[in-house]
């Protein structure tokens, strides 16, 4: 079930009801039930997977914790990560990796006698699992407590709004949650409708119109010359922030209408001034993971020079197999580990910031245009349809300076751009002035109705409402 | 106290929701009045294909409908009046929307269905793009089953009354404000101005052929749908034994959809225009007087003016030579022709 539908709509409102009319030992039951049907909605027999997996881990949880023997608690954490790493190379990396052992055979004129599995990729598998892989690695560390409810741990691993886009949670944030009474909040509704209400905004606003124009070019990669590219992978950049926050937003917001609070994920990536700056504020969840189960057990900064930078690759290029069983993502991957190594090996010659404060901001103007063009360039691999696709795209940079092509017509490129301008315009005010201009949660209600309605009618006239999937959803 | 509290929050939303809807009938009411009153611009075409035209000849299709029949030559030569109501990306779904409409109105003598094989293959946007009827569904019921192809949920959407002008803002402010700016129409004719070059259509060509080399083994696979609409709308032009010249307009390259797998459509337009005694199928694709004749092309895709008037003229001829020598001789009859 998309968010941006209306199925969802009548789902949410319904699940929201029962939510808060039922007594709170039932609450559970409400919200796993309404996670099943959501999750099923997509491919059913799917459940089964998930279903498999939180059993796993769940035993898995009250046996490590009830283990002293420290050799018999990390075969039963290995255990349950091979189980969800495993779950994941099947349906996710099996016919990839088919593939190459296909091409390397080849070249050796044998036959590959291993056949193709013919499945669709469980919606939102890398969320989940890593979900649930860090359960058990925080029961491992003694961290968190095994959770002794099943259908408490399940909603943990299944709960709705985060389910199949995250933001990818960490048991000491959400199992406590699940068990505290939640009644209803004027507050917090309030709050997470408009956080609702903005994803919308991102999604069907921003993400979406933005999208014609860069599927136009991404899926005719040889016919558009360099300066529409460029645009394109611009646009795109946008796009997939917009598409993937909004969706998080939405996700955050929901869950805040029932009394959850779901961790943040994204902090205005674009106004990052170098790329260690963007990866703190881009996909948090997953950067965090990431932090603290591979970069930090591998040692972390902690280590000798080298072995640092080959760590901070490490954490890359598994963040870029993380996303798919495809080289584009492989390569983005790299591309980031490599920006962000050689960050790092050069950090410590740059300039520091300058006292006046004109020279400082056109400084940081600068730093931030670097960082937002070597991100898009990047997203080139990780958008093209294949790697051949993503070098015809950069092979035909070189005709940057020739006339765009502009799409469909002038209206759709027009309001993109205005798209644009409008979410820098909100984001700079977010960011440099944060407590400034709140018109959503004004307190002359004339002037928070109105905007709210304004931003509704908006939607309505400049959304695109063809109910396009999250791209972060194949992941 | 919690009680309080949720009847307070639905007491407001109840406010609100007031509130939306009134601002939604408001910005609704606005943006109707502008749209309708638009005098440039396609969507003033639209309106008058859909409520006003009366000519013999009409034309439907896509962009090449819009960019490539010239109405005043092909009157010239045949003496009846002439209205191009294709459309900018639209395809057959809506070209058989708009000669339904068009059908329970008045009978024209001559139709031009303009076509390209592109249009019988998988594409979900010739769907999508029907939501441009969704302005005209109040006064239009016959509208609202081609608006449900765009979504199941479409018609109720249509409680929003600004809705139906979604994503319409600009170019309804830019014909407003910028009339005397906009693109003139000659009875729906929108030519283009700029011609292509050598090197452009080598350049073109060249990407084709790698495409090709690339696309080649994928499976030709036609949208069952859309040929249904293709045979409705020829069912249609047939009830009314209406002439119909089903066409396919010229195009830069000679082998044009060979190269962008489309040879499976091609065959299908041909195959199932030859079923209906009333419909000719013309296929201008392969035609050496424009094939290879950069100079007669604004882009890869379309005719510009000079290569439609050449073009108009040869169709005008064309539906000429068909009245004077047709089965049936022309009658005066608003049955039409055939």
């Amino acid at each position: 079930m998309l968010f941006n539908s209306i199925d969802f709509v009548i789902f949410y409102i319904i699940v929201t009801i029962l939510y808060f009319a039922v007594p709170h030992k039932l609450k559970w039951i409400i919200l796993l039930a309404a996670s099943c049907y959501f999750y099923m909605a997509f491919v059913p027999v799917y459940i089964l997977i998930l279903g498999f997996t939180i059993v796993v881990d769940y035993f898995a949880g009250i046996l490590i914790e009830a283990e002293h023997v420290p050799r018999r608690r990390k075969l039963l954490l290995a255990a349950s990560l091979i189980t969800n790493v495993g779950i994941l190379v099947v349906f996710k990396y099996f016919n990839f990796l088919n593939l190459n052992v296909d091409i390397l055979l080849h070249k050796f004129n044998y036959h590959n006698p291993i056949p193709y599995l013919t499945i669709l990729l469980p919606i939102g598998l890398s969320f989940h699992t890593f979900q649930a892989m860090s359960y058990t690695i925080e029961v491992y560390r003694g961290n968190q407590k095994a959770e002794r409810h099943f259908g408490i741990y399940s909603l943990y691993v299944m709960f709705y709004p985060q389910l199949v886009a995250g933001p990818i949670e960490r048991p000491q944030n959400i199992l406590p949650q699940l068990h505290t009474r939640h009644s209803f909040d004027y507050d917090l509704m309030q709050s997470g409708l408009k956080m609702m209400l903005w994803g919308f905004f991102k999604k069907l606003v921003i993400a979406d119109r933005l999208s014609i124009f860069v599927n136009s070019v991404y899926n005719n990669p040889d016919m558009h010359n360099g300066t529409t590219i460029v645009i394109a992978s611009f646009f795109f950049a946008i796009q997939i922030y917009c598409d993937f926050s909004g969706y998080t937003d939405i996700a955050i917001g929901c869950a805040r209408t029932m009394g959850f609070d779901l961790m943040k994920n994204f902090d205005r990536p674009y106004f990052a001034s170098n790329i260690q700056d963007f990866w703190r504020r881009w996909h948090i969840s997953l950067s965090t993971w990431f932090r603290d189960y591979v970069y930090i057990p591998l040692g972390g900064s902690k280590v000798s020079g080298g072995r640092r930078y080959l760590n901070v690759f490490i954490v890359f290029l598994l963040s870029g197999i993380w996303h798919g069983a495809n080289y584009t993502y492989i390569i983005w991957g790299v591309l980031h580990g490599l920006y962000s190594v050689v960050y790092i090996l050069i950090k410590p010659y740059l300039r520091k910031t300058p006292e006046n404060k004109f020279a400082a901001a056109l400084m940081r103007f600068g730093n931030i245009v670097f960082t937002i063009s070597l991100v898009t360039f990047a997203w080139i691999f990780f958008r093209a349809n294949s790697v051949k696709d993503a070098f015809t795209l950069i092979h035909n940079l070189k005709s940057f300076g020739a006339m765009p092509f502009i799409g469909d017509g002038v209206s759709n490129f027009a309001q993109s751009v205005l798209a644009i301008v409008l979410l820098f315009i909100l984001e700079y005010k977010i960011e440099y002035f944060p407590g400034k201009f709140n018109f959503f949660s004004s307190p002359n209600i004339m002037l928070r109705w109105g905007t709210l309605v304004f931003t509704i009618l908006w939607i309505i006239i400049f959304g695109v409402f063809n109910g396009s999937q999250f791209i972060y959803f194949q992941f | 106290m919690k009680n309080k509290l949720v009847v307070r929050f639905f007491v407001r939303l109840a406010g609100f929701s007031v509130i939306l809807i009134a601002a939604d009938r408001l910005v609704g009411f606005g943006l109707k009045k502008a749209y309708f009153n638009q005098r440039v611009g396609q969507f003033s075409q639209t309106t008058y294909a859909i409520d006003s035209t009366f000519q013999d000849v009409m034309i439907f299709g896509s962009s090449r409908a819009v960019r490539h029949y010239s109405p005043s030559i092909i009157s010239k030569y045949t003496g009846l009046s002439c209205y191009d109501s294709g459309r900018d990306g639209l395809m057959i779904p809506y070209s058989a929307a708009m000669e339904e409409i068009s059908l329970s109105r008045h009978i024209p003598k001559v139709i031009i269905l303009d076509i390209t094989p592109r249009e019988l293959g998988i594409d979900k946007s010739k769907y999508e793009k029907l939501d441009i009827l969704l302005p005209y569904c109040d006064e239009h019921q016959q509208f609202i089953k081609y608006i449900k192809e765009v979504s199941p949920f479409e018609t109720y959407k249509l409680f929003s009354k600004t809705y139906p002008y979604n994503s319409s803002a600009f170019i309804l402010a830019h014909n407003i404000f910028f009339a005397k700016s906009a693109e003139k129409d000659d009875n729906g004719y929108l030519p283009l101005t700029g011609a292509m070059t050598k090197p452009e259509m080598e350049d073109y060509s060249k990407r084709m052929n790698i495409r090709a080399l690339r696309t080649r083994k994928k499976n030709e696979v036609a949208d069952i749908k859309a040929i249904n609409y293709f045979k409705r709308f020829l069912e249609n032009a047939a009830r009314e034994k209406i002439t119909t010249l089903v066409i396919i307009s010229p195009t830069i390259l000679n082998n044009a959809f060979y190269l962008d797998n489309q040879t499976l459509e091609r065959g299908l337009i041909e195959k199932i225009s030859r079923e209906y005694p009333n419909v000719i199928f013309l296929d201008y694709s392969t035609d050496p007087r424009f094939n290879y004749h950069p100079e007669k092309f604004d882009d890869v895709f379309h005719l510009n003016k000079l290569g439609s008037e050449e073009y108009s003229a040869i169709i005008g001829q064309r539906i000429k030579a068909k009245l004077n020598t047709g089965r049936q001789q022309l009658t005066n009859t608003s049955k039409g022709i055939y």
